[in-house]
């Protein structure tokens, strides 16, 4: 079990309003698992990203990341979580615009105290990987939409962590490109066992994962479980 | 994260904001260039006023007729006069052989003499000039001053109508410059010149003063009593003992001219007391004029902090994003104290640079400052001075750069993330 969520709350203070993103949420994934949190927008599906990725700690209830319930967890011990155990995936890239694309996949590591040249050379494994050798000492603005979420992926990549949050990961691309993307990510699940969670309201998408779980004002509507072969089916 | 990481990420900031981070560079490189300017002044006055000094010499004590501090208070109560006035005036009486003789008794007194001095009509090849004439103990004088011989002799104890003269006015004066042997006229007695003396360039020195016997100043000088002095010099055996010398010598004085402290009508001084008393009226000037320089530097301090909370809000959405990937609040605080760093640091070198050319331009000026002398004003440049500039304004990038920094590492990352 990599992911574990008991009774997870999030309640947002509106003035005097309390409005919960999240009514007591339990959850489970597994190691390895390719899932799909779906729903439409204001289903809390975004709030349940960031808890899941340690941006945000919830207001109630407990979330286990590898053993450990993160909602005990300081600042600095949840920023190392996410160094280390999560590779994020945005729909807007979120490039840091000033860096090249080698050294955007270098930050996560440099983060983590890598070594330089240890780090360049990871970053630069990756980034042949994902067929951007030759475009390493581009800016971002110097590069696609698809190149440059094959970037942001390739950060995700760099720490090895165990698993990878993608929040809307294709919603900036074209299908074409979405599609490249998808396949490259259902490639990652497949040949380095990562566990990978993907937000979307996109039900195209949806149809990739091994399990969907579908949010309803934040409640877990239902789970549909698809056959393993479904999945690698369509990637 | 490691320092040079950081360092390599302020820098990137920087870097892709050139306008915004030159024009605040510009604030501190004023603030730091005034400051540096201003007390390269006061360091030059400091040592134009040492080496002015030093011709006095530090072991001699000159003790010289007319109202000290105290008798400010004591003609003030009468009503008339002049407060402070230091020429001689009617209360005061000159210096007598008898002080002479007191003075004698102090322990420690290696060397006196009574001087006579006063000004008189030269004329030499035709040309007429007025001068200052020192009449001194032909023996006691070589030992005590300060001065060096350019060419001829010191006086003698058999001398009586000759001269040594000072080196500007062997030089400068006439425009034949005098030289050994040569004949002048004094007051209408003629004098032959024996010795002329090395310019030493400060005031103190003997360079615009002929010496002459005492015996002759006498005879030669109006307005000279045969037994009075106008000043009595006392050289120490030990420079370390100049300050408890004065003071026995005051007392001594005091008793036998029958004075009390109100009455008191001479007044004693050393170059270490008059050095001293220079040295802590340029340093008030200089910490003046260097606070009114702070100012400005308090306004570039200012312009980075205004700078750095803008570059927190336009890099907030970066800042959620180094934060998702793995930084801590220390990593992002160091980033953007690093970079208002980097800002003082660039300032301050420019700023040194700046205040340093100024410094050495400002002679050029012909600005005089304070009368000190004819060579306008000197400015020194120490290296502490530059060292602690730079240091000062780094320090300034940083504690301007705390709040911006402390804010942006405070930010929660989902809200970062979420900013546009």
């Amino acid at each position: 079990m990599v992911i574990q969520l008991e009774n997870v709350w999030k309640i947002y203070q509106m003035g005097d309003i309390q409005v919960p993103a999240l009514k007591g949420i339990d959850l489970e994934v597994k190691k390895g698992e390719f899932l799909a949190i779906a729903g439409a927008s204001g289903s809390g599906k975004s709030t349940m990203m960031n808890v899941i990725g340690c941006l945000d700690l919830p207001s109630k209830g407990k979330i286990f990341l590898g053993g450990d319930d993160i909602a005990g967890f300081g600042e600095s011990k949840l920023a190392q979580t996410r160094g280390q155990k999560i590779g994020f995936v945005f729909q807007q890239f979120n490039l840091i615009h000033t860096l090249t694309a080698l050294e955007n996949v270098m930050l996560p590591l440099e983060f983590q105290d890598v070594d330089t040249p240890t780090a360049r050379k990871k970053a630069l494994e990756i980034l042949n990987l994902v067929g951007l050798g030759d475009r390493v000492h581009h800016l971002p603005s110097q590069l696609s939409g698809g190149e440059q979420q094959r970037v942001a992926i390739s950060r995700a990549l760099a720490v090895d962590p165990e698993i990878i949050l993608a929040d809307e990961p294709t919603g900036n691309l074209d299908s074409k490109t979405g599609e490249f993307i998808m396949d490259f990510l259902s490639e990652i699940h497949r040949n380095n066992s990562k566990t990978i969670i993907i937000v979307t309201h996109d039900f195209y998408l949806v149809k990739r994962a091994e399990r969907v779980v579908y949010l309803k004002d934040g409640e877990i509507e239902r789970i549909e479980h698809k056959p393993k072969e479904q999945g690698g089916e369509f990637a | 994260m490691k320092i040079n990481k950081s360092l390599k990420l302020a820098v990137n900031i920087i870097v892709h904001s050139k306008l915004r981070t030159w024009l605040t560079i510009i604030g501190i490189v004023i603030g730091i260039a005034a400051v540096v300017a201003i007390v390269s002044i006061g360091e030059g006055m400091q040592q134009n006023v040492e080496s002015r000094l030093g011709g006095l010499g530090a072991d001699i004590i000159t003790i010289s007729p007319g109202g000290g501090r105290a008798s400010v208070g004591f003609r003030g109560g009468h009503g008339g006069g002049m407060p402070g006035s230091t020429a001689t005036s009617a209360t005061a009486e000159n210096l007598t052989k008898k002080d002479v003789l007191v003075l004698q008794s102090v322990e420690g007194v290696e060397y006196i003499q009574g001087i006579v001095s006063g000004r008189g009509e030269m004329y030499y090849l035709g040309e007429k000039a007025t001068v200052s004439v020192e009449g001194v103990d032909p023996l006691v004088w070589k030992e005590m001053t300060t001065s060096e011989l350019e060419s001829g002799r010191f006086l003698g104890p058999s001398d009586y109508n000759v001269v040594i003269v000072g080196g500007r006015i062997a030089k400068d004066t006439f425009k034949q410059p005098l030289t050994v042997n040569r004949i002048i006229t004094i007051e209408e007695k003629a004098f032959k010149v024996v010795g002329i003396l090395k310019e030493s360039g400060g005031f103190g020195g003997d360079d615009n003063k002929i010496i002459m016997p005492i015996k002759a100043a006498r005879d030669t000088l109006e307005d000279v009593g045969s037994d009075e002095f106008d000043s009595i010099t006392l050289k120490v055996a030990n420079t370390d003992d100049v300050d408890p010398i004065m003071e026995e010598a005051d007392k001594k004085l005091m008793i036998s001219r029958h004075l009390t402290e109100k009455e008191k009508d001479f007044r004693i001084s050393s170059s270490q007391s008059i050095q001293e008393t220079m040295s802590d009226i340029t340093q008030t000037m200089t910490l003046f004029l260097g606070a009114i320089a702070a100012v400005s530097l308090l306004v570039g301090a200012v312009g980075i902090a205004n700078t750095m909370f803008t570059s927190v809000l336009e890099k907030t959405k970066e800042i959620g994003i180094m934060k998702s990937i793995g930084a801590k609040n220390s990593d992002i605080m160091m980033i953007f104290l690093l970079n208002s760093a980097i800002v003082g640091l660039v300032g301050g070198l420019l700023g040194i640079c700046l205040g340093t050319g100024i410094s050495s331009l400002l002679p050029f000026l012909g600005m005089r400052l304070m009368g000190m002398g004819r060579d306008g004003m000197t400015t020194v440049v120490t290296p502490m001075l530059l060292i602690y500039a730079l240091l000062i304004s780094i320090g300034i990038g940083m504690v301007a750069g705390v709040i911006p920094a402390y804010r942006a590492s405070k930010l929660k990352p989902v809200d970062a993330l979420r900013y546009e």
